[in-house]
């Protein structure tokens, strides 16, 4: 009877002792960006489970789907506000969405740890907004980050020539005539075709683009046109040295296509990534999921739950205020390299996290997506030329 | 002159495809009299269809054309016998709200049972290419032309000797007709509404391997096909390879000869579908 007690003391002890949390999570579950979404998810999903199991912080997760649409993103947003009365929102991937929400999230007052949204766009919208952090590099970091690497190869590959395929959404054509300037401050020949994505329809334009003999086919859009791509380039006997993509998330299955040899691309992480806490992670994910992920957004998601949840410990409360707080000051290491917040390099909003020093160049070799720039994260050297093959 | 030439060769290799899609719509509209908007879904069964046997048996795509054609067939015959009847004489109104419901439904049951991904087949020929001197053919889209030529061509003997063929012709002038002279009606539907789905999965098994397979796969099609019956003028079934021809070379010339091209593809089969209509209405003015 005693011992019984004492232990409904103990427990009660430690219930008091932590940290308890209701945390909104809006994603894109469904709709054009739902790969990553579902990704985030999962990285969101097993991070609350491990916090929830130090046992110093509880977080409940109320999950809702933004559908990759502001028109579903507003109510669902609103619902966590005023039915779940959540006051901490993990969410806004996709910019469009985020930009929608900007005005609710300042109205309901939340603290929002941005997972993507990368549009200058968003910050804009977002300036002055206190509880805003935003954990993924901006566009311009996005744009630093290639034209680094478009750089190395003008100057230690002979690169002359771009082809710039881009969908005339917000997400191919937003800044799309700065980049081809800065392409050409780089020294590149450039030419820019925009494209509706999912038409699957590339011969006319990649045919007109084998007068001009690019080095390099650039491609800007989404997951969709990613086959049609490299089979019509060979189809219409375009033979750039480097094809480059630049998608939110690659088609299932494409890594197993012989067509997907030697595409290149960007990304902010990968599983081969030899740091700890990556290793860390994949055996995480992996033991959870029973497979890996190459999909970033599913560390990303992992870090602002760890990161918050070591924050919400270190606040000792609830409030969000506190835990804002606390996050600001927060040295974490991460999946991704090490996270701290600081002013955005506009100074628009006060807490960024990660910068351009996350991303790196991938390219497909033998099924798999390898690091090959920088030469620091190389796994193994840049094919270059690739082998577009006529077949 | 080379660019306009090889231009020319793709918008006659697109045209193979948007045949095959849109004569299915065309004999469901000019025979069943429906106006089918899940027709695209169909397509999407093909692609999924081709996509599942060769992720997980390894079949070759080539070798899924004929159990889409089957698997097709059936989803298309149950369909008719389950939804189109009851409504075959329904308003006009209530039918297209049916179609577009089922379209609308199977693509969300593709999306709940494959999510929103994007899924791709590797089949070893899918970037061959022909040379032939200064200009390239792609051998998938070459195979899906003659293909879809020659599933036409066997669907135009169909209609034009066989006598279930010269049924379905019957029902669709006269349906009144018809049946005075002891021609089944509601056979002929469903055998036509069938064939209709069957000739769209076939297309979907292509587009698997051009493109992709995704639960929006067949909607960009449907609308196209749409453009094309109209040019052809509803229900006529010979002019559907020519309205076909049109639509993809306005497209493939827009594409390569007007500055930003790539973007407007979309707009050129509205302006078609807009020209044709207008055309028709001067006409019977």
């Amino acid at each position: 009877m005693r011992k019984g007690l004492g232990l409904l003391v103990l427990l009660a002890g430690l219930a008091w002792a932590q940290t308890s949390l209701k945390v909104g999570v809006i994603l894109p579950l469904s709709g054009a960006s739902a790969v990553a979404g579902k990704a985030a998810l999962n990285g969101i999903q097993l991070a609350a489970e491990e916090a929830n199991a130090g046992g110093k912080v509880r977080l409940e997760l109320v999950v809702v789907d933004d559908g990759t649409d502001p028109s579903k993103a507003v109510p669902a947003f609103t619902k966590l506000m005023t039915v779940d009365k959540v006051d901490i929102v993990i969410g806004g991937l996709a910019s469009g969405v985020t930009f929608a929400l900007s005005g609710p999230v300042k109205q309901y007052g939340p603290l929002f740890l941005v997972i993507g949204a990368a549009s200058s766009v968003v910050e804009q919208a977002f300036e002055g907004y206190p509880l805003f952090f935003h954990y993924h590099p901006w566009d311009y970091h996005n744009v630093a980050a290639a034209l680094q690497f478009f750089q190395y190869l003008n100057r230690e590959q002979g690169a002359k020539k771009v082809a710039i395929l881009y969908e005339d959404g917000p997400f191919g054509s937003a800044g799309i005539g700065v980049y081809k300037q800065q392409l050409e401050k780089l020294g590149y020949q450039v030419q820019a075709e925009p494209y509706k994505t999912g038409s699957g329809q590339f011969t006319p334009i990649l045919t007109r683009f084998r007068a001009f003999q690019p080095d390099i086919l650039y491609w800007i859009g989404y997951d969709v046109d990613a086959l049609p791509i490299a089979a019509q380039t060979r189809q219409v006997g375009l033979r750039p040295k480097l094809i480059y993509g630049a998608p939110p998330s690659w088609p299932i299955g494409f890594e197993k296509n012989p067509l997907s040899q030697d595409v290149a691309g960007m990304t902010a992480w990968l599983p081969t990534l030899s740091n700890l806490e990556s290793r860390r992670f994949v055996e995480a994910y992996r033991k959870k999921y029973g497979e890996v992920t190459e999909e970033y957004m599913a560390p990303m998601g992992y870090v602002i739950v760890k990161s918050l949840a070591l924050a919400a410990e270190r606040a000792g409360s609830p409030d969000k205020n506190r835990i804002a707080e606390a996050l600001a000051g927060l040295r974490l290491n991460t999946p991704f390299g090490p996270l701290s917040f600081k002013p955005s390099d506009t100074g628009k909003t006060r807490y960024q996290g990660f910068g351009p020093e996350i991303w790196f160049q991938f390219q497909y070799i033998q099924g798999t997506r390898r690091p090959v720039f920088p030469k620091e994260k190389a796994s193994v050297p840049l094919r270059y030329p690739g082998e577009y093959y006529l077949r | 002159m080379e660019l306009l030439l090889q231009t020319f060769l793709n918008g006659v290799l697109m045209a193979g495809v948007y045949a095959l899609v849109a004569t299915g719509l065309a004999l469901s509209l000019g025979v069943v009299g429906i106006v089918n908007f899940a027709h695209g879904e169909f397509l999407m069964l093909g692609a999924y269809l081709s996509y599942l046997l060769f992720a997980f048996c390894g079949v070759d795509p080539l070798l899924s054309l004929g159990l889409a054609f089957l698997a097709a067939f059936l989803v298309g015959g149950l369909t008719y016998r389950g939804l189109i009847r009851p409504v075959l004489r329904a308003p006009e109104l209530n039918q297209m709200l049916l179609t577009f419901g089922l379209s609308v439904f199977l693509q969300n049951l593709a999306l709940l049972l494959f999510g929103a991904d994007t899924r791709v087949v590797a089949p070893p020929y899918q970037a061959a290419t022909l040379a032939l001197g200064p200009f390239f053919l792609g051998a998938v889209p070459l195979g899906a032309f003659l293909l879809s030529l020659a599933l036409l061509l066997a669907l135009h003997a169909f209609l034009t000797r066989a006598p279930l063929g010269l049924a379905m012709r019957a029902v669709a002038q006269n349906r009144l007709a018809s049946g005075l002279l002891g021609i089944e009606a509601e056979g002929v539907y469903l055998l036509t509404f069938g064939l209709s789905a069957a000739l769209a999965g076939v297309a979907g098994v292509m587009l698997s391997v051009m493109l992709y397979a995704s639960p929006t796969v067949g909607f960009l099609f449907t609308l196209k096909s749409f453009a094309i019956v109209a040019l052809a003028g509803l229900g006529n079934l010979k002019g559907v390879l020519p309205a076909a021809l049109v639509l993809a070379l306005a497209e493939a010339l827009v594409s390569t000869y007007v500055p930003g091209g790539g973007g407007l593809v979309e707009a050129v089969f509205f302006l078609v579908l807009f020209l044709a209509l207008v055309g028709r209405a001067w006409r019977g003015a």
